[in-house]
């Protein structure tokens, strides 16, 4: 926040004579580099940024919410003004007057995760020889490759936060993503094979665990295989799921069904505190730290409430322990909020989303895991998923491979799965000791878009594969 | 980042601007952030720009949860310097100085970039806004009257069905304009204004909690917005409500029945990605080579209609100033055309895109249709909600319909699998109940060759787009 010496000082000015009730500032810097390339063109080369301060207030027992991008005392304290109205206006028509905000550890100091001044410091000149790069190498990846694509962006945020009731934050952190793919063609048909990653840190922490080299050739591989490649049967199947289909099913089969928000409006996990909802080999938490490997992708020190964020047990070796709060869920429910409201954008309100969110390692070894699939398949690559009220959970997969007597057969195309959640983490017999983080790439949608990370180890279940008959 | 500004520039800036003030505004803002990139260097400049505000009324948890007033203005500038492209965008760009700056850091990363030949804009010229865009009926609406349509369709879920849970929704009001200009002619503004409505929940009964399904609406027209809000509670609460009790569909191969959104999410969006000019030049497209070719049963008619006012997406202009006007995509089944921004315009040669370019001012311009429009553009009757099935189950006879489809579709290979929601089972021509955990797979295209039917009328699904209902065969169906 270069224009104004200290952003705290210009939030709590614009708080003197505007005290009154609950008042939360958030003064969000969010900046974007992006490079994309596709068959040896640069499509784009941006850099953007959106700037402002997002004004939330509980007046007359109902929020509301107003933003400015002017970054002046008179501008917010009118955006103050501004949401008070709109939440009288709201107030008078609201059939129960909300609980509060719950009591917190609230955020005072500044917090940083590492990796921001690098990111920030890195020329465009390197960031695009390695989209170039990238892109070359998946599209020399093999002869059937006929088109490829790589696109970097990375995510700059500086935000402070303060609040009437203590909360004097500000953070920063950079969330950096390199995205390729590639298209094989045999005769009329046509397939593609995608990898992608995103942490948030610096490119070291980016490329830990595969290079860009990595992804490209894994893009290009997935693809010419998938030619080639038949159709899963379709049918109630056990598989094996990677770490990243582990977060995916963490994420989408029993995350959302455990935002409070949801829960109020009566998910199918609504009720079922302290109830064994999974086998007891399945211990499910989300995490605003990044746990077992560093660098998950939804990382972060404190939430947009200025609430300190932490470690947040789901299940319990079985049991449901826990859901995700923030400061109005945790006042309803009379427990402490775990740092789950966040915001998109300085334009956007606070909403209960995941971060981290994982199943814990636990004792068996890959081979041992395979071994106990008789007739089923491994799965892996993630696609994308959604999550519905009941329980039913469905996402998709790039690869799939058969598995007789224990034994990794060829890859065939990739297939969706569905479930119940609470059956499907039931169904668990195995669970890997190698933990991963995978799913730092791309977003989640809930009205807002937001950065999360989900990861696991492997992990032998049963679930509904989609496949041709 | 902008310096401060005063007190007396914020509350200058906060009043209402009538639409034509507001463009001419806009409009000055692109030419002075032109002109500026010119100076920096630049050899070609366009700049895009748009101001919004309104009223959001977000409901949560079966109640008013929070009002939102709003306020945005973003300035995009894209420049060209010896065949390399640079675009930079701010929301913070009120000011000559700042506007110099973004000129100078486009014009900075264009230099970095490497040499496109085909890279540049194409000539444009000067469009006035459709009538419907110059003055918009719907552009001062406070926040009070927003809140209390809020409020009404809330009342109108609670009295249709006690059962019914209001997870997520929304009643919103938004005006805003926008503005193209570029140093080789472009120069288009628009003003627009419009009521939308959307819910998102389930039916809870005892222990059980039914699948959720999502509804919305949207009108430019505050008249008769009430009667709309009634519609789309009903609608809502019929489905939502039909999805409790569900029992177990059978696994087979072979036709199912579309509703009009599952026919958007299976069929249309994945042809029309695959039609984008780019996406053929790339060599990721399926339709390539194949203009003038069925590519679709005959009664496939896909038009890209941006003059239809009821259609969110009308426009008289697109992202790059070039004028957007009606264009058959596909006819009688048969391949039209591709969709071109100037980009792809610029690969292959040609004088003009097709009207396409698509995206804000915080972005490079992508390619993409307005407001589509499938088969017969005769909406249905007011409150016949299942219009398709009552005409296409009797056709069916037994099997699958697919209210939403919940999935994964590979544009490129055509390939999908998912899940069916607001699924129902079919015998005899009618529907005996709702099912769940049900999985489809096939291949968007050859589904496409497969339609064995539409609708002879078409749904509006929340203002963006007009579907029918449709019978496709070839549908792989694994029950849970």
């Amino acid at each position: 926040m270069e224009t104004h010496p200290d952003p705290i000082d210009l939030l709590s000015s614009a708080l003197v004579g505007r005290e009154q009730g609950f008042v939360e500032l958030r003064l969000h810097r969010k900046r974007q580099r992006a490079v994309a390339v596709e068959k040896g063109r640069v499509e784009t080369a941006q850099s953007t940024e959106h700037t402002g301060v997002g004004v939330r207030v509980l007046e007359e027992g109902t929020f509301g919410f107003a933003s400015t991008d002017r970054l002046d005392v008179a501008s917010i304290r009118r955006a103050i003004d501004q949401a008070r109205a709109a939440a009288r206006a709201s107030a008078r028509l609201r059939t129960r007057a909300i609980d509060g905000m719950a009591p917190a550890d609230l955020a005072r100091g500044r917090f940083e995760v590492p990796g921001f001044a690098e990111t920030e410091a890195r020329s465009l000149d390197e960031v695009l020889d390695l989209v170039l790069r990238t892109e070359a190498r998946a599209r020399a990846g093999a002869n059937q490759v006929d088109s490829a694509s790589a696109a970097y962006s990375e995510l700059l945020e500086e935000k402070a936060i303060v609040t009437t009731d203590g909360a004097r934050a500000w953070l920063r952190h950079v969330r950096p993503e390199l995205r390729v793919g590639a298209v094989a063609r045999s005769g009329g048909e046509l397939q593609r094979g995608s990898r992608s990653v995103g942490v948030t840190g610096g490119w070291e922490c980016l490329f830990r665990a595969t290079s860009a080299d990595g992804l490209a050739d894994d893009a290009a591989r997935i693809a010419v295989d998938r030619l080639r490649a038949g159709y899963p049967e379709g049918g109630r199947k056990r598989v094996l799921l990677s770490p990243a289909l582990v977060g995916l099913l963490t994420h989408e089969a029993i995350g959302h069904t455990v935002e409070a928000d949801f829960v109020m409006s009566g998910s199918c996990a609504a009720g079922k505190l302290g109830q064994r909802v999974a086998s007891e080999l399945v211990t499910l938490c989300d995490s605003g730290a990044s746990e077992y490997a560093d660098g998950a992708g939804g990382t972060l020190p404190v939430d947009d409430e200025g609430v300190i964020t932490g470690r947040t047990p789901i299940i319990e070796r079985g049991v449901l322990t826990g859901y995700l709060h923030n400061r109005e869920s945790a006042a309803h429910f009379g427990v402490a909020p775990t740092g789950n409201a966040r915001a998109w954008e300085y334009q956007n309100e606070p909403l209960i989303r995941m971060r981290n969110t994982y199943i814990e390692p636990g004792n068996s070894s890959f081979e041992e895991l395979l071994a106990g699939i008789e007739d089923g398949y491994l799965l892996d690559g993630p696609a994308n998923g959604q999550a519905d009220a009941n329980g039913e959970f469905m996402f998709g997969t790039q690869e799939a491979y058969r598995v007789k007597d224990g034994v990794k057969g060829p890859l065939m195309r990739g297939v969706n799965l569905s479930g119940r959640a609470f059956d499907v983490l039931d169904s668990v017999d195995g669970v890997g000791r190698e933990f991963r983080w995978d799913l730092g790439s791309g977003h989640c949608g809930k009205g807002q878009p937001a950065k999360v990370d989900a990861g696991g180890p492997w992990l032998r279940c049963q679930v509904l594969l989609g496949g041709r008959g | 980042m902008s310096a401060p500004q005063s007190a007396e520039q914020s509350a200058a800036q906060s009043s209402v601007l009538r639409p034509g003030d507001e463009r001419e505004r806009l409009r000055a803002r692109c030419r002075t952030a032109v002109e500026r990139a010119i100076d920096a260097g630049a050899d070609e400049a366009e700049a895009c720009a748009s101001a919004n505000s309104g009223t959001s009324v977000q409901l949560e948890k079966g109640d008013l949860q929070l009002a939102r007033v709003k306020e945005s203005e973003s300035l995009g500038l894209r420049v060209f310097v010896g065949g390399r492209i640079g675009f930079a965008s701010t929301n913070q760009a009120s000011s000559d100085t700042s506007l110099a700056q973004l000129a100078r850091d486009a014009v900075t990363l264009a230099k970095l970039s490497p040499v496109d030949p085909s890279a540049g804009l194409l000539s444009g010229s000067r469009i006035d806004p459709r009538p419907f865009l110059d003055q918009p009926r719907a552009w001062d609406i406070g926040p009070e009257r927003v809140v209390d349509w809020a409020a009404d369709l809330l009342g109108r879920i609670r009295a249709f069905d006690r059962r019914i849970s209001v997870d997520q929704g929304a009643v919103n009001f938004g005006r805003g304009s926008s503005a193209v200009f570029s140093s080789i002619g472009a120069d288009a503004a628009e003003s627009d204004a419009g009521l939308s409505a959307s819910l998102f929940g389930m039916a809870i009964d005892g222990d059980e909690v039914g699948g959720f399904d999502s509804r919305g609406d949207y009108a430019r027209n505050a008249e008769g917005f009430e009667a709309r809000l009634e519609r789309l509670a009903r609608e809502f609460g019929t489905t939502v409500l039909a999805n409790l009790g569900t029992g177990r569909a059978q696994t087979y191969k072979g036709a199912v029945l579309l509703a009009p959104a599952a026919v958007l999410d299976l069929l249309v969006e994945p042809l029309v990605g695959a039609l984008s000019a780019l996406a053929v030049q790339r060599g990721r497209s399926a339709m390539a080579g194949k203009l003038g070719e069925a590519i679709a049963a005959s009664a496939f008619d896909l038009v890209d209609d941006p003059t239809d006012p009821e259609l969110a997406g009308a426009t008289g202009a697109d992202r790059e100033g070039a004028p957007a006007v009606r264009t058959p995509l596909v006819e009688a089944g048969v391949l039209a055309t591709y969709l071109y921004n100037a980009r792809a315009a610029r690969i292959e040669g040609r004088a003009s895109g097709t009207g396409h370019a698509v995206g804000g001012p915080r972005g490079v311009p992508g390619i993409g249709p307005h407001a589509l429009v499938l088969g017969p553009a005769k909406p249905s009757d007011e409150g016949q909600l299942d219009f398709g099935r009552d005409e296409l189950a009797p056709r069916l006879g037994r099997g699958l319909l697919v209210g939403r489809f919940s999935g994964t579709v590979d544009p490129t290979s055509g390939d999908f699998s998912g899940v069916a929601k607001s699924a129902r089972w079919i015998e005899a021509g009618a529907v005996t109940g709702s099912v769940g955990e049900t999985l489809i797979a096939g291949n968007a295209y050859e589904a496409l060759r497969a339609i064995a039917a539409l609708s002879s009328r078409t749904a509006l699904l929340g203002g963006r787009c007009r579907m029918p209902w449709a019978l496709v065969d070839g549908v792989s169906v694994t029950a849970g």
